[in-house]
């Protein structure tokens, strides 16, 4: 029987790992499913498996490739309710993302570090529209809306914005890559 | 500088690659369309390189989102003792921890009713029990003898079934209409919501729609804004041919056909359920309520015969004091502007315009009778706009600025002591929920009257 103090441990345990593989996990599940709410769900339903589950999880071994199953099980059981009402992933498009998903872990792991400057070079004006439009509970439309103009032409904007970002992360990348 | 890295290269190509560059925004969106999404798979079934390239940018968006989700929330940030930085969401998970590891099995979100009776009009069940107020609805079958009945779900979704029908509910997502009709207010957060029948698939792509189903299962979608997609029921073996239906636009669909006809646009039979999703519980007499359009004026809709409703700016919360003509119970009089009562700031409100054009037209251009009619809100009524400046002021706001209107729209109640006809009358009742009016119709005038309600 557990004494109270190694329960909390364990606890505190849990709490640091979760933490630390969470990004890794909402990125990996919102490729599966497709939509952020219901990502948000997925990864919520995950983290309580595996906090319920975390006694038979052995400490040493690879937390990130164990969230990972678990995110997979999770999605896979959202799609199979989600799929009786639009297209969605097929089971075998899911197997194959999530084994790239497993092998590219550190590349992406680099990639999320490397994005976090790319935004501080944003200019203005685009810094302004990615915080507006990926604000808690803000969409494209709702961020239209208070900006007057279409969400279409703030879906553009953003599609542009991501490019740009995303090219940053290449050339940062291809730097650290040389350098290494 | 020499860039070695293979993948780097990939990356840059497949961005250049606008087809499946468009495919992956739109996914990222989350505006693509079914016949995308299929595309989007098929290219990355056979594509091992698109797959990193469809990792990266969703990696890419999620970061984002994770970053700029928190961002605000400076206050909620918590910091452990030698921890990182808690966002507002890992709190949630780690809070859901907490709640386990005390040995509470109780989950709130998992559990959260998904949908809960929010308004009732006369609804039995068939055993002849009504329905309340607040029940929550568990996944299953919902019949309804007569009467009406809205289901607010979690995602923002509002369904109005009108009796007698029986409505399946599964989750948040998704109903199966049996038999009867629904309305349905879709807000962006439900987008995707989806309506079934024996006959017909519905998709939700951000509206307000009605469906109706008959005894032989007959169905017929119309739809009052925004747009859906309709396609036969998957069990018809050609899930293919779906049809988007745009505002005012109605399509009927029989059981076991294999085809989708487009009929004449047709909302009398959605005329009691429809106001229901937009807080409007009833309207009696010569009142009738509009759903309206995107390109919609309340100057231009011709209606000479009844009073009517167009619901305004759902949820206002204003920053400023607001003067308007009326808060009090009882029947509304005049007033100088000075004495006006005013609302009170941060309080957040939905509003109604209530309109009688009265044009001239046919045999008796200039008849003048007096139109009656009452209508209920599902919230109280805080205050109500009569007067032509008062009207005016609050457009900014409320209703669309710039309207252009060819008179002042003033509402004249009989001033004390005078004995003469063809006043207006107007009539707040004391539990606030309801609004009598009689209008005395005035040739070539307009009478609006500006409803502020209790946002839901």
């Amino acid at each position: 029987m557990a004494t109270p103090s190694s329960k909390s441990n364990r606890h505190e345990d849990f709490v640091a790992l979760y933490v630390r593989h969470e990004p890794a996990m909402f990125s990996f599940v919102l490729g599966m499913v497709g939509r952020s709410a219901d990502a948000e769900d997925v990864v919520q339903r995950a983290s309580m498996t595996m906090w319920r589950c975390f006694d038979r999880f052995k400490p040493g071994t690879n937390f990130r490739n164990w969230a990972f199953q678990v995110a997979k099980n999770e999605a896979l059981n959202h799609l199979t309710r989600a799929r009786r009402d639009r297209h969605v992933f097929s089971e075998k498009m899911i197997e194959l993302l999530a084994s790239d998903n497993s092998e590219e872990a550190d590349k992406l792991e680099a990639r999320r570090r490397a994005l976090d400057s790319c935004v501080e070079k944003l200019p203005q004006d685009d810094h302004e529209i990615v915080s507006g439009c990926y604000a808690e509970g803000a969409t494209v439309q709702s961020y239209a809306k208070q900006k007057g103009g279409t969400a279409n032409k703030f879906y553009k904007k953003l599609n542009r914005i991501r490019g740009k970002l995303h090219q940053c992360i290449e050339a940062q990348l291809g730097i650290e890559g040389s350098m290494i | 500088m020499y860039r070695s890295s293979t993948w780097n290269r990939g990356e840059y190509d497949l961005m250049k690659d606008k087809e499946f560059q468009d495919l992956i925004d739109q996914s990222l969106n989350e505006t693509i369309s079914k016949v995308d999404m299929k595309a989007l798979e098929e290219r990355m079934l056979q594509d091992p390189q698109a797959r990193i390239h469809y990792l990266n940018s969703v990696g890419l968006h999620a970061s984002l989102r994770r970053r700029f989700s928190s961002q605000q929330e400076e206050e909620g940030t918590i910091l452990f003792p030698g921890q990182s930085i808690f966002t507002r969401k890992t709190v949630w998970a780690v809070a859901a921890c907490l709640v386990l590891s005390f040995g509470l099995l109780i989950f709130q979100v998992s559990n959260r009713p998904f949908a809960e009776v929010a308004h009732v009009i006369g609804a039995y069940r068939a055993d002849g029990v009504t329905y309340k107020t607040g029940e929550t609805v568990e996944p299953g079958i919902l019949s309804l003898t007569r009467g009406l009945l809205r289901l607010d779900f979690s995602n923002g979704a509002r369904v109005t079934v009108q009796g007698p029908a029986e409505l399946e509910v599964f989750d948040q997502d998704r109903v199966l209409l049996h038999k009867g009709l629904v309305t349905a207010t879709i807000p962006e957060s439900a987008v995707g919501f989806v309506v079934d029948t024996v006959a017909a698939h519905v998709v939700d792509l951000g509206t307000s729609f009605g469906v109706s189903v008959s005894e032989n299962g007959q169905t017929e979608v119309c739809v009052f804004d925004g747009e859906v997609e309709v396609s036969l029921p998957r069990e018809a073996g050609v899930d293919e041919v779906s049809h988007l239906v745009r505002e005012g636009e109605s399509i009927s669909a029989r059981v076991n056909s294999s085809v989708i006809d487009s009929v004449s646009y047709e909302t009398s039979q959605f005329e009691n359920a429809l106001p229901v999703n937009y807080g409007v519980l009833q309207t009696t007499g010569s009142m009738r309520f509009v759903s309206p359009g995107p390109d919609f004026h309340p100057g231009n809709y011709k209606d000479n015969e009844h009073i009517v409703v167009f619901p305004e700016k759902r949820g206002f919360l204003s920053s400023e004091s607001m003067r308007v003509d009326m808060i009090d119970p009882g029947e509304y009089e005049k007033s100088h502007y000075e004495e006006k009562p005013t609302l009170v700031p941060h309080r957040a409100m939905t509003s109604y315009l209530l309109q009688l054009d009265a044009y001239p037209e046919g045999e008796n251009p200039n008849r003048r009778r007096s139109v009656i009619g009452q209508i209920t809100f599902a919230k109280p009524i805080v205050g109500v706009i009569t007067e032509d400046r008062l009207l005016n002021e609050s457009e900014v706001v409320f209703g669309i600025p710039g309207a252009d209107y060819p008179s002042a729209r003033t509402i004249e109640p009989r001033p004390e002591g005078d004995e003469r006809k063809g006043f207006d009358k107007l009539i707040l009742t004391a539990d606030r929920h309801s609004l009598i009016l009689e209008l005395r119709e005035n040739p070539g005038h307009l009478d609006q009257v500006r409803v502020l309600v209790e946002a839901q």
